[in-house]
Formats: C-alpha cells, structure tokens, sequence
C-alpha cells in the first residue's frame, strides 16, 4: 500500500553551498538522498512531495560541514503481511512464479498456486488449469496475498499467495 | 519485527505510524507521481534519466492499475467511502480492488466484519454499488 507520510533525516551540507539558494540546496540533496532508497520500516521512498520545516543548523566540530534537521512529506510504498494487492507478473518457473508490484518483488511458490494448476515448459513457461481455461505466464496480472515479508537494510522482498477465495489470474495477456 | 507484535493487515495491524498516516489509492498516487513527472519533464530533457528506480516503476504500476482515471471520480471515491467509517487503509483496500460482491469485500478487507463495528451485509452492498456507479458515470 502506498502512504503518505511525514519523514525526518538530518542533512548535511558542505559550506559552499550556503548562501541564497541554501534552501533550494538542501531540497535537492533531501531528494538525490533518500528518493528511492528503501528502509524496513518505512518502505520504500517513492517520491518527496512536500518540506515541513527546516530546523537550525549545527556547525561540526573541525570540518565545517553543517547538519540541518529536515521534515518532509513523501509518498512510501510499504507492503504489509495479509494485505491483498495486484501485481504483474514477471518471471515463471518450475519452483513457482515471481510478481512486481510497484518497486517491490513478489514470490509466489508451486504450493501456494491451486493444486489444479500444471507448470508447462516452453518458450513462455506458464501454470495452466487442466482445461486450459486459466493461465499466469508472464506479463499476467493477478491479484495476490501477501503472507510473509523478509525485511533487510535495503531491500523488502515478500512471499505471496493465490490459493484462497477472490485470488489468482485478474488478466490474461494472451486472450486478448 | 524486533519484539513488536506480529503485522497482520487482515486484522488492520500495520503498526500506529501507519494506521495514523493517510493511506493513498493507486489512482491517487498515479496523479501525484503524474505531476512531478511533468514537472521533472519541464526542467530537463530527460526525466527518466532523472528518476530513481523506485519511482519509474511505482508510476508504472500505478497507470497499470488505476481504477479510476480523472482526477474528479478519484476525489469523489475518497468521499463516497470516507462515509462509512473504514479505516484509511481498508478505505484504500477498497479503493484499489473494487470488489464486486460483498463476500468478495469481506475476503478483500477481513478486518471490515470484525466485532464491533457497525458494518452489516446491506451497508456493505450499498457501498459497493456506490463505487460501481462512479466508474460507470466516469
């Protein structure tokens, strides 16, 4: 789920950009900062959307490099376990398939994919009903629950599930 | 999650900074990403050169899937469901993946039947046929 939250980070800022355009300064370097990066807690940093406020400065002892404390609003997206999202899929195989929602990865493993559901080889590795009347291939989008997330400094990566009600294939790019 | 209890979105915990934070719908986050692009666009040639990985792939996602595209049938979704005493996040849940029937939303949002709130069956179609007239007025 994306949110819309209020961050804070200390910014640190040599001496050669204070002047008239500081404040324009410490915005850029806010963003070069923290857009994109991803942290457990909060998710990952899509974009910056506001500054709230900009505290005091403290001059370091012995560089000269000035430490500014800085609130901002910004879009995050943080996938939690249990909630129900979309996603697309992007890679097929025998252990099962991977999904992109947004910025973060998806695992869905063989055996959490309806047991009725075969994996066929080929060019375009797929799961396949039995009468063939449902397929996830690449490029398919489907509706998915998350039911574990592995969280480290850097990176969020989850685990999903299509083997429960109002789950699975939502579209098929082969049918149309 | 170091020592906190266990998330579980199903049963609405995600943990009180994000219960607190407003919530957004993928339509609502298309609009904002949509205009910092073109704001990005403006100042430089080559605003994909200038967008970090992150972003690039959350607009995608978002147009992708965007239940509502103009600006005004996104506004009124937030104010039909905001009526109803959800949470922002089972409001977004909602808002995203459009469920057609009540089961559905029941299994969608698991945490909108729990005891003690006042949502039965009927005010949970209501809602549901509230939604489906924005989209087809849209």
């Amino acid at each position: 789920m994306f949110f819309h939250i209020v961050l804070e980070r200390n910014i640190q800022l040599h001496p050669r950009h204070f002047g008239r355009s500081l404040r324009d300064n410490i915005v850029s370097k806010l963003m070069k900062d923290v857009e994109g990066t991803c942290s457990g807690r909060h998710g990952f940093v899509v974009a910056i959307t506001g500054i709230e406020e900009i505290g005091k400065g403290l001059i370091r002892d012995g560089t000269g490099f000035v430490t500014f404390p800085v609130k901002y609003q910004c879009v995050v997206f943080r996938p939690f376990k249990g909630e129900i999202l979309e996603a697309v899929v992007s890679m097929v195989n025998k252990m099962g398939f991977f999904a992109e929602a947004g910025p973060v990865q998806i695992f869905v493993s063989n055996h959490l994919i309806p047991d009725d559901m075969e994996f066929q080889s080929g060019d375009m590795p797929n799961y396949t009903t039995s009468d063939g009347s449902v397929k996830i291939q690449k490029d398919s989008e489907v509706r998915l629950k998350i039911i574990g997330t592995r969280v480290d400094a850097t990176e969020i990566f989850c685990i999903g599930t299509i083997k429960d009600d109002f789950l699975g294939v939502i579209n098929d790019p082969s049918a149309t | 999650m170091s020592g906190e209890e266990e998330e579980n979105a199903a049963e609405l915990k995600i943990g009180d900074e994000f219960l607190k934070a407003k919530c957004l719908m993928n339509c609502e986050v298309a609009l904002i990403l949509e205009r910092k692009y073109d704001q990005l666009q403006q100042m430089s040639d080559d605003p994909l050169n200038q967008v970090s990985q992150v972003f690039e792939k959350s607009l995608q996602y978002v147009k992708r899937f965007s239940r509502y595209k103009n600006p005004d049938a996104v506004r009124q979704v937030r104010e039909i469901l905001s009526r109803y005493q959800l949470a922002e996040f089972e409001l977004c849940v909602l808002g995203n993946l459009c469920p057609e029937t009540v089961e559905e939303a029941i299994a969608m949002v698991p945490s909108i039947k729990t005891k003690g709130r006042a949502h039965d069956d009927e005010a949970i179609e209501k809602m549901l046929n509230d939604l489906s007239l924005i989209k087809k007025f849209e």
